[in-house]
């Protein structure tokens, strides 16, 4: 019983500890996590609507998550070197490097796109 | 000197076209026809017949079965259009004319009247049967009947029929009504069944039989009630035309003329539908009736007038023919409902019915399916006395070329949404995350 009422606390515990540490990391970091969030959301919704409607036009459902899980991914590449305890790049370099990369995947995107 | 030549130059250019008068295919009437006979007696007694077929323009050669002389073709061209074969008890024919050589002239497409009557000859019976009618083997057998025979002096053992059940046919047998019953005395054929291209024009009751009159029936006879004909027509695939008749006394003058009383009713005929029905049974085996020709086949993209060399898949297409009939002096256009046209590869994927403008213009639209592969326009038709029309006109379809589809696809909006908008978003984010304090 005391076990129980432990775990359940420890539980509590961890998430109280992990709203509070999160809420201290910087503002640009947050629109970082909450841009991630956007495209993960819109490729949720994508997939959602394939499995209803069916995979016909299958390189533009194909073209559109892509998009999706490109933009996240790059934008967790840019979280991680935007940090103040990443010391190898400047963080303009690593923002040019985002920027570049994005144009080079929104050029495949469109002509994947049909 | 050189007027002579001018004159004989003009002459002959100008009698040249007259000596073209033979059966072609714009005017299919057939107009010079051998009459092979028996015995010259026969063209008196006949001679009603004959009359009538030479008041509607035939030119009739009489000849003797026998007579060496007669030919049917002469250095590869026929001399004659058609062919009638009065003779039931010829035992070799003259000349160069045997079986097979009246076969051939019936395969190019000529017409053919045979009949047999009592002791017809093996030669005829060959003849029938490479026709496809058999006629019975007993040689004396004649079609006998008890109920429906026709009453006269003479003849009591009830050889003499009179029959009224004739095919239904207005084009084989004219539109007027035959009132009369048909007499008729000979011998009687069977058809087979499976065969599709004969016809039996003149049948007997279900009372009739096929055996020997003047002997006593041992056996049962072989041939009985529906299964026996008494007059038949066969039309072959190349619209050759043959009549095959079991009697030739009912072509005399003298069946022509008497009156006709079928035992057990009182009506009496003054005279015998025989006239009528030869007459107008000659005129359909003569290809002056019931002849149809199928010209001027198109086809083409509505909205455009020129065939196109090949189609796409879901075109809108019209495809049109014109449909005439010999009416024995020019060529009328053909009426009817019943014309369909196939788009077929293997199987037709669009069966249509034409819709025709009275004037013999038949066409219709429809869309070619969503298939691609070498298609045919083909038109069957064949209808009871016509000639059978079978026309097969090859067209390829393609399918779509790279830049016939349709642009944007609705199904992929969502998808195109998902990308302008990630777009938009690393746009506006990047603008934020620069100018963030």
């Amino acid at each position: 019983m005391a076990r129980e009422k432990s775990s359940k606390d420890n539980a509590q515990a961890l998430f109280h500890s992990l709203r509070s540490a999160y809420a201290a990391t910087p503002v640009n970091l947050k629109i970082i996590d909450l841009y991630v969030g956007f495209a993960v959301f819109t490729a949720l919704i994508q997939v959602v609507y394939m499995a209803t409607v069916g995979s016909f036009p299958f390189n533009s459902f194909l073209s559109g998550v892509l998009s999706c899980v490109g933009t996240a991914v790059l934008a967790v590449c840019l979280r991680i070197q935007v940090n103040k305890e990443f010391k190898d790049l400047p963080p303009e370099r690593a923002f040019a490097d985002f920027v570049l990369c994005n144009l080079v995947l929104h050029l495949v995107i469109m002509n994947f796109l049909g | 000197m050189r007027k002579f030549w001018v004159i004989f130059v003009a002459s002959i250019s100008i009698l040249l076209p007259f000596l073209c008068n033979s059966f072609s295919p714009e005017i299919p009437t057939d107009r010079r026809v051998l009459v092979l006979l028996d015995d010259l007696a026969i063209k008196s007694s006949h001679s009603s017949y004959f009359n009538s077929l030479k008041s509607r323009g035939f030119d009739l050669d009489f000849k003797l079965a026998d007579d060496p002389k007669i030919a049917l073709q002469r250095y590869g061209q026929y001399l004659y259009d058609a062919l009638i074969l009065f003779c039931p008890s010829v035992e070799r024919f003259g000349g160069s004319i045997d079986v097979a050589s009246i076969i051939n002239f019936v395969d190019s497409g000529h017409d053919l009247i045979v009949a047999a009557d009592v002791n017809a000859s093996d030669l005829i019976r060959e003849v029938a049967t490479e026709c496809g009618v058999d006629f019975d083997e007993d040689p004396s057998a004649m079609v006998i009947d008890h109920i429906r025979y026709a009453v006269s002096e003479t003849e009591g053992d009830h050889t003499l029929i009179a029959s009224d059940d004739l095919i239904k046919s207005d084009v084989i047998l004219g539109s007027k009504k035959i009132t009369a019953p048909v007499l008729f005395q000979g011998i009687g054929h069977s058809l087979n069944p499976v065969n599709s291209l004969v016809l039996k024009v003149l049948s007997t009751s279900p009372s009739a039989y096929s055996a020997n009159p003047k002997s006593k029936l041992s056996t049962p006879p072989s041939l009985m009630g529906s299964e026996i004909s008494l007059v038949s027509v066969v039309q072959a695939r190349n619209n050759a035309r043959i009549l095959i008749s079991g009697s030739l006394s009912m072509i005399s003058n003298r069946f022509f003329r008497s009156g006709v009383q079928k035992a057990g009713s009182t009506t009496k005929h003054e005279k015998s539908g025989n006239e009528q029905f030869f007459t107008e049974l000659s005129k359909w085996v003569f290809h002056e009736r019931g002849h149809l020709k199928a010209v001027n086949v198109k086809h083409h993209k509505v909205g455009e007038t020129d065939e196109p060399a090949l189609y796409r898949i879901n075109d809108e297409l019209v495809y049109s023919l014109e449909i005439y009939e010999w009416s024995g002096s020019s060529w009328e256009p053909y009426v009817a409902d019943n014309v369909q046209v196939q788009f077929y590869m293997m199987s037709p994927y669009v069966l249509k019915t034409l819709s025709n403008d009275k004037k013999g213009l038949y066409s219709t639209s429809f869309k070619v399916p969503d298939v691609y592969g070498v298609f045919q326009f083909k038109v069957e038709y064949q209808k009871l006395g016509y000639t059978s029309l079978s026309l097969a006109k090859q067209i390829p379809v393609r399918p779509y070329r790279h830049n016939e589809y349709e642009r944007f696809i609705p199904t992929a909006y969502p998808y195109y949404g998902a990308a302008f908008s990630t777009m938009a978003g690393f746009f506006i984010f990047s603008f934020v995350h620069l100018y963030n304090k």
